[in-house]
């Protein structure tokens, strides 16, 4: 279009109405709808700057980055049509999103890119604005998603990229992608620029936030951590004291104020007040060093307290530098070690004595000989070499008599001996290794002055005395002066005449057993704290050798004791080695085999004892050996009639192995008896309770049958009368039985009376007389003197009736005799014995054990009760049978009844 | 002279009866401890036998029954065993075993009414 070739100027419009023809028109036309096109286009972009302005002011009155770069991302992409956008951020060299729109999660962190690497990587590595539309060829700058057109700007601070911004896949309003135009570059472009700056800024905002957070952080901990120190310092024990170049105290800490004694308000601002003036020199010294740099740690030195007392501590002394290194001022920390140094000198002093203590001590402990060993002790108290007390006395518990009772002494018995000895002890310069070995193997006397004294001495436990305290508090005493004490033991200070003394307890195991006394009469040495440290220290060490040395003592008594128990012990007692050696036999043994001990002991068992029995000799040999159990047999003795319990015990060492037995062996004859005659009474018990039931359910129908036949026999006709009497007389034999069993089982009271046994003799053989005589039998009877016993007559003389009608009946044509006398039998008692004895038939060996079993007889007629009755009889008496019989040649009965005189 | 026999056997009850009844004594029987009780009351007897042993009620229990009732009517025990050491008995007037021959019970029944 020329104006000038159509006459027209197009910049007045002259001359339009000549122009105007229907070509004009339609160009017009297409001018106007051109303009219109470009009007909308402008009008669009005047909206989009709109758009981007108010955008820019809402993202500058945005606070958090990720919130603006979000918004930033989804408002642009909505502006432009674009179906998604991304801000990339430079950081490590890599563009890593910050925020996008319209990109799912999952992938965003694969669109991460390197420089020069897809689409934004190419833009921020040019610094250049890349344009993609539909149908371009991406060639190297492959986009990492699938787009169709993008636009990606370097977001640029001057030249410098600190990310890209990028939006893609425009879309018209039908949804199809287009491509983005130039002008969506450039409005773009100046949003980029805008937005490059509001992120940087942000940015930095960020970094200055986050700095001053840190700072405040640190400013708080440096806070916390001078507080900190400041408390330390205040209250810490050590006093800690800042002071210039000068010497001018800056700081003066609690510490110090209760070290030295002023206050933090007389010293600030003066001078170091607690130096004394013999140190000033020396305290100069150490502050030019500090001044020079250096650090004198744990000087020890001297302070001056406020009231003039001079301290020892340990000092620290350091430079305190300021911000650029220099030194202005000066740390003292001292620490109080006054204490530290009294022990320090203590522990030098006690180690010393601790190795004498020890070296005594040590030669004490191997020594059991308890009176050697108490020497021992109480010299090493009083010698100078040792712990160089005047005297000593030891005192030991005697628990059995509740009482603490001396045992020895030590110690001069006057002035003058004082002198003696110290001068020859001096003289004969005596080392106290060699005055040990003297006790230790020398002479033991024991009658000193001080012995005899300290012997007598007896207190009881239950006084209260320092002695006693001493040992039941287990503490130690030091009566500096006897009158003030309330507790002094009068009876030693009168006998010792001491005015002042110490007692220290002997413990073993948490046990006092005795206690150590001492005194300094003649040196008139005062007794200090420190004696007394040292003598407890010496008695703790010597405690457990004394205690030894008692038990040793005591198990020496004990094995002696023992020694006599074995010997005086009635039972045979003898103690035979693994191979038969008899190593030990008691006196009984001795008087048992009649040889002297040299033929018993170190011989065979075997041999020693075969000559006295077969069994003896079997018992001899350890049946335990096999075993190792103990073991015990009861031996009949055929030779002297006796029983005998023999146990043999099996020694075993401390590898379980069998070294020897012993052998116990206890005459049992006389309980063995007792034994059999209890198992006979129980026997007899059991076998009456049924005689006596069968006594009853027999003895009514009996009187029935009896009574009616009784009757009988008075109507019947002569001829059943003898029937009749049969009855009678059968029923009555039958009764008679049961009257017999019945009084085995009665046990009416016991009349015990006085009884002249002659009388009961004379009784029953008036008795017996008649049956004596039908048999030929001579009855006799040989006593003389009176023999009384208590018994109930009645019972004994049915007991001794029952005797001596059993005699009768064994007896033809012979004599019975009956005595009695009184005797001592064999184990010292005094008995009345009543013999019966008959030259009849007499009893065999297989039936005399049996005889006084009920219902025992040999005889057609009896009933076989009438002994065992007897026997009863005499034992509720507390009395016994003998009988002996030899078969053709007769009986004799014995019957003992005790005599209680 | 009333004699009450008291025995759980019904034989011996009647060869006492008869017995004592040839001696001349009225007898009233009883067969067992409460019968003798209910007879004694009734009968008021001069002397009583009793039997020890019995199924009910035995002659110890009846005796100290009887001689709460009237101490002064004589009771001989007759046993077929000893019971001499029960102290019940003591506080009998008699005491006899039981035995087919009756003159030891007679005896004593005799001694008795001599001693009234």
């Amino acid at each position: 279009m020329n104006g000038e070739t159509n006459g027209y100027d197009a910049r007045t419009g002259d001359g339009l109405e000549q122009l105007v023809t229907e070509d004009m028109l339609n160009a017009l036309q297409v001018v106007v709808a051109d303009k219109a096109e470009l009007y909308r286009i402008a009008d669009e972009n005047l909206n989009r700057l709109t758009v981007i302005y108010e955008l820019t002011k809402a993202i500058l009155s945005m606070s958090d980055l990720d919130e603006l770069l979000r918004k930033i991302t989804e408002e642009v992409a909505k502006l432009f049509n674009a179906s998604g956008s991304m801000v990339r951020l430079l950081e490590d060299e890599k563009l890593k999103i910050k925020a996008s729109f319209g990109i799912p999660e999952g992938i965003i962190d694969a669109l991460t890119v390197g420089l020069g690497q897809g689409i934004a990587g190419t833009a921020a590595m040019d610094g250049k604005t890349i344009l993609v539309k539909i149908g371009d060829d991406f060639g190297k700058i492959a986009p990492v998603i699938n787009l169709q057109t993008a636009i990606n700007i370097p977001l640029k601070l001057e030249d410098q990229v600190i990310g890209t911004f990028g939006i893609f896949d425009k879309r018209a309003a039908d949804g199809t992608v287009i491509s983005f135009t130039e002008d969506d570059v450039q409005i773009l472009d100046g949003f980029a620029s805008i937005a490059a700056i509001v992120i940087e800024k942000f940015r930095m905002y960020d970094n200055a936030v986050r700095q001053e957070r840190e700072a405040i952080k640190i400013k708080e901990e440096v806070e916390e951590l001078k507080d900190y120190l400041q408390g330390l310092i205040e209250n810490s024990p050590d006093a800690i004291v800042t002071y210039d170049l000068n010497g001018v105290v800056r700081s003066w800490n609690m510490g110090a104020e209760k070290m030295y004694g002023f206050s933090r308000g007389e010293v600030t601002g003066g001078h170091l007040p607690f130096v004394p003036e013999f140190l000033v020199e020396i305290e100069n010294d150490y502050r030019n060093r500090v001044k020079r740099g250096d650090t004198l740690k744990n000087i020890e030195t001297i302070r001056r307290t406020k009231d003039g007392k001079l301290i020892d501590v340990n000092l620290t002394l350091s430079p305190i530098k300021d911000a650029n290194g220099n030194i202005i001022a000066i740390s003292g920390i001292a620490r109080d070690i006054t204490e530290k140094k009294r022990v320090e000198k203590d522990l030098i002093r006690r180690n010393s004595e601790m190795q004498r203590l020890l070296f005594i001590s040590s030669t004490m402990r191997g020594e059991l000989e308890l009176d050697r060993l108490l020497r021992m002790v109480l010299t090493a108290v009083t010698m100078g070499d040792g712990l160089g007390f005047n005297r000593a006395m030891l005192f030991l518990v005697d628990e059995e008599k509740q009482v603490i009772s001396g045992a020895m002494g030590v110690g001069p018995g006057s002035d003058e001996e004082a002198w003696a000895i110290w001068s020859k002890i001096s003289i004969e310069q005596k080392s106290i290794h060699t005055i040990m070995d003297e006790i230790r193997t020398g002479p033991l006397v024991k009658d000193s002055f001080m012995d005899r004294l300290c012997c007598g001495v007896e207190i009881p436990l239950d006084d209260v005395t320092v002695l006693t305290r001493a040992v039941k508090e287990r503490r130690a005493f030091n009566v500096v002066d006897i009158h003030t004490e309330e507790f002094s033991d009068t009876i030693l200070i009168q006998q010792l005449g001491t005015t002042a003394y110490a007692v220290v307890p002997i413990v073993s195991k948490d046990r006092a057993i005795g206690a150590l006394w001492v005194d300094n009469i003649f040196s008139r040495r005062p007794i200090m704290d420190h004696d007394m440290e040292v003598l407890q220290g010496f008695t703790d060490q010597m405690a457990a050798a004394v205690e030894n040395a008692g038990l040793f003592a005591r198990v020496t008594r004990a094995e002696q004791e023992l020694e006599n128990i074995f010997e005086s012990i009635t039972d045979l007692l003898y103690v035979v080695s693994a191979d038969y050696t008899i190593l030990r036999a008691n006196r009984a043994v001795v008087r048992m085999l009649n040889k002297p001990v040299e033929e018993i002991v170190g011989k065979k068992s075997f041999e020693v004892f075969k000559d006295v029995d077969a069994n003896w000799h079997s018992c001899t040999i350890p049946p335990g050996e096999a075993t190792k159990n103990a073991f015990i047999q009861e031996l009949d003795d055929p030779r002297s009639g006796g029983a005998h319990l023999v146990s043999c015990s099996p020694i075993l060492d401390n590898d379980g192995e069998l070294v020897g037995t012993v052998h116990l062996v206890r005459d049992i004859t006389e309980i063995k008896k007792l034994r059999e005659r209890v198992v006979f009474t129980e026997r007899m018990a059991a076998l009456g309770e049924m005689a006596a039931k069968v006594a009853h359910e027999i003895r009514n129908p009996l009187l029935s049958i009896g009574g009616f036949a009784r009757r009988m026999e008075k109507k019947v006709e002569p001829g059943m009368k003898e029937y009749a009497r049969i009855i009678v007389d059968e029923v009555g034999r039958l009764e008679g039985i049961l009257n017999d069993a019945l009084s085995f089982v009665k046990s009416a009271p016991m009349q015990k009376r006085a009884t002249d046994l002659r009388d009961i003799a004379d009784n029953v053989l008036s008795l017996l007389e008649p049956a004596a005589f039908d048999r030929g039998n001579l009855l006799r009877r040989e006593i003389g003197e009176p023999v009384t016993v208590m018994v109930d007559y009645d019972r004994i003389k049915e007991a001794i009736l029952n005797i001596v009608t059993n005699a009768n009946q064994s007896t033809e044509n012979g004599t019975i005799i009956i005595s009695a006398y009184k005797k001592t039998d064999a184990a010292g008692r005094r008995v009345a014995v009543v013999e019966i004895e008959d030259d009849g038939c007499g009893i065999g060996d297989e039936d005399l054990n049996r005889i006084f079993d009920p219902f025992f007889t040999t005889r057609s007629t009896g009933t076989g009760l009438g002994l065992s009755i007897t026997k009863r009889i005499i034992e509720e008496h507390g009395g016994w049978l003998e009988v002996e019989s030899s078969v053709g040649k007769g009986t004799k009965f014995s019957v003992y009844f005790p005599v209680e005189e | 002279m009333k004699i009450l026999v008291v025995d759980d056997e019904k034989n011996i009850l009647k060869l006492y009866e008869e017995e004592l009844g040839e001696e001349g004594y009225t007898v009233v029987t009883a067969n067992s401890g409460k019968e003798a009780l209910e007879v004694f009351d009734r009968e008021n007897p001069d002397i009583v036998t009793l039997d020890i042993l019995m199924p009910d009620m035995d002659g110890i229990q009846v005796l100290r029954q009887i001689k709460e009732k009237k101490p002064q009517t004589p009771v001989i025990m007759l046993t077929a065993y000893d019971y001499r050491d029960d102290f019940s008995v003591w506080v009998s007037d008699g005491y006899v075993v039981k035995s087919s021959d009756l003159s030891n019970l007679k005896a004593a029944i005799r001694q008795i009414i001599e001693k009234k």
